[in-house]
């Protein structure tokens, strides 16, 4: 597939790569920080009787950044579970064109379900609710959970942008098709 | 009133179908025809605060980390190269029997797909280690790239498995018990693969020569390599059994001790830990978008009352209930022509399941039966998602090919849902006595 001509300048991709670079980062960080927050709590639950304060509110809140991030990351990279028996067998051009709709209408959702959310997270501020063990507020982890919808948003855009003008700059992996390296 | 919920209902699957067709990600079409088709009948306000509140509570629900937490476990796992060292020990103690090689490919799938849980995931992997090494000793094509096909359909049976964890969730069962309730049909599957290829040895003795044997000491050295992964998944599955973990807790410990074997073995580096970190994430994101889109869509299929319909439609009939649950099973196998089964599953269970449960049928066992059944979807023709799999790694191969390899394979897994329809219990033994 070719693009429509229209360039985007090299510093301007650059700098989307970074930004993209860094959201899947936070996303990798966050499933890393939740398996240790499991697995020392159960080990400080076994050998010593004792536990991380909040662990279970820490684990089920990071979880919930985890996924939103994640979703940034593979909305991007196209690694949605789809059902691709129509767009095998289509043409380049047809291709091209069920692509760009697909990710118009993850776009469209996405953004309404980051708006939503934004309501989830103010209705959580106002009711002021707060963690088990120490008494947090848990607003803060659902906003941070909200800013991975938003990025979906930005990433979402770009990669709609560049279907559309530059699809070489996409590297798509379509979830659960990766070999071991 | 009741027509239109009924045409809404209709039209809300037909849009479905037309949106998945279109490539639009299999859970945002379903979240967005819920809240439209719920919006339709009980307003736009109602069905825009399900959004918030659904997708929150989905993905901050502790139970549903087990997802992400074994796939992290897999993920490191898979990084590691275990892949290669199973394959290696397999072979080394079978593949100097004639076909050895094919059952040593069925081995270290059985192993790789119990630890990475993902049936796609191990025909891509074995394709690269197993297929190369056949053909090196004169394995036909058809035969090589149907036993990865078929080994690759291991990884939804045996525990951890994603699409059998995401069926726990979806139908509110335990999941420790499903997951104990893939071990023996898996390990049956493995068996009855190993007997498919001594029978086509039988019948074809000159297709699969036997490979050169190997030393004891040889043998004794692969095992070694192999060792701490199985104690490690021995330590996850045997907690979980034994009621020291909760699922979550064993995926997470799970996840805890693939890293450090990992780093203890030299076989993880910075950038293997970024790759399975990375993987692990867009994978469980993946995963989750369907099934806060399944939920979404859940409120919708409540609304318009459609499971409740089809299930007062379908005892109506006065069909006895093995006719029901063939003509269940007949329908996966054709959507398995359609979409994966990660899709099926999230897509079909909340409208078939009550009607499971009305004609009397276990929930668990059925979770097998369907996981078994879409899991055949994977490699059956004329669409078969791991065929497609093996084909983009192994190139030179056509799909004809691979399909005539698959059949013994096909034939072994209709012959292996009977048995199972048959003795329920081969399911039900083993979560029946989990603490």
């Amino acid at each position: 597939m070719s693009g429509l001509g229209v360039a985007a300048p090299a510093q301007a991709r650059g700098l989307a790569d970074k930004i993209i670079h860094v959201i899947e980062w936070l996303a990798a960080t966050f499933v890393g920080i939740v398996a240790a927050d499991i697995f020392i709590s159960v080990l400080l639950r076994k050998f010593f009787n004792t536990s991380i304060p909040d662990s279970y509110d820490l684990g089920r809140n990071l979880l919930g950044i985890l996924i939103f991030w994640g979703i940034a990351a593979t909305s991007y990279r196209g690694g949605h579970i789809t059902v691709d028996l129509l767009w095998t067998a289509a043409g380049p051009r047809m291709k091209r064109f069920i692509d760009v709709f697909a990710t118009l209408v993850l776009l469209f959702v996405v953004t309404v379900q980051t708006i939503m959310l934004f309501d989830k997270v103010s209705l959580t501020y106002r009711d002021n609710v707060l963690s088990y063990d120490l008494n947090l507020p848990i607003w803060p982890m659902f906003a941070v959970a909200w800013a991975g919808d938003v990025c979906a948003v930005i990433l979402i855009a770009v990669r709609t942008w560049r279907l559309m003008f530059n699809p070489e700059l996409l590297q798509d992996e379509h979830v659960d098709s990766r070999a071991e390296s | 009133m009741d027509f239109s919920t009924d045409f809404i209902a209709v039209a809300g699957f037909v849009v479905l179908f037309i949106l998945m067709l279109l490539r639009v990600p299999v859970g945002m079409a379903m979240g967005l025809v819920g809240v439209v088709g719920y919006s339709l009948i009980a307003g736009t306000g109602p069905a825009l605060k399900l959004v918030g509140q659904t997708s929150m509570r989905t993905v901050t629900d502790y139970t549903f980390g087990v997802i992400p937490m074994f796939m992290l476990m897999g993920a490191f796992v898979s990084v590691s190269g275990v892949s290669k060292e199973l394959f290696r020990a397999a072979n080394a103690c079978v593949g100097h029997l004639r076909g050895g090689l094919g059952m040593a490919t069925v081995m270290a799938c059985g192993g790789f797909a119990a630890i990475c849980g993902s049936s796609v995931a191990t025909a891509a992997t074995f394709s690269t280690v197993a297929y190369p090494e056949m053909r090196r000793y004169g394995y036909p094509q058809s035969f090589s790239t149907g036993v990865i096909a078929a080994g690759g359909t291991l990884g939804a049976m045996l525990p951890p498995s994603t699409v059998l964890a995401v069926y726990a969730v979806i139908t509110q069962q335990d999941i420790g018990k499903l997951f104990m309730a893939g071990v023996l049909p898996g390990l049956l599957a493995m068996t009855m693969y190993v007997l498919t290829i001594g029978a086509i040895v039988l019948v074809k003795p000159k297709m699969l020569p036997a490979g050169n044997p190997r030393p004891w000491s040889e043998r004794l050295v692969a095992l070694k390599d192999v060792w701490p992964s199985l104690v490690l998944f021995a330590f996850v599955i045997g907690g979980l059994y034994g009621g020291l973990f909760t699922p979550t807790e064993a995926g997470g410990m799970g996840a805890g001790g693939a890293f450090l074997l990992g780093l203890l073995r030299r076989k993880l580096d910075r950038a293997g830990i970024r790759h399975a970190l990375l993987q692990a994430t867009r994978t469980a994101a993946a995963v989750f978008t369907v099934l806060i889109g399944a939920l979404l869509f859940g409120y919708f299929l409540t609304i318009t009352q459609t499971p409740q319909k089809l299930t007062a439609w379908v005892t109506g009939m006065g069909l006895n209930r093995y006719t029901v649950l063939a003509l269940i099973m007949v329908m996966y196998l054709l959507l398995g022509c359609l979409m994966d089964a990660m899709a099926m599953i999230i897509l079909t269970v909340p409208i078939i399941f009550p009607v499971i449960t009305q004609l009397g049928f276990d929930p668990i066992w059925f979770g097998v039966i369907i996981v078994m059944t879409v899991e055949l979807g994977l490699i059956h023709p004329p669409v078969g998602m791991n065929v497609f799999v093996i084909k983009s790694v192994v190139q030179e191969v056509s799909f004809t090919t691979i399909f005539k390899g698959v059949i013994p394979f096909v034939i072994t897994d209709i012959l292996r849902l009977i048995i199972l329809i048959a003795f329920p219990i081969i399911a039900l033994w083993l979560p029946g006595r989990m603490a």
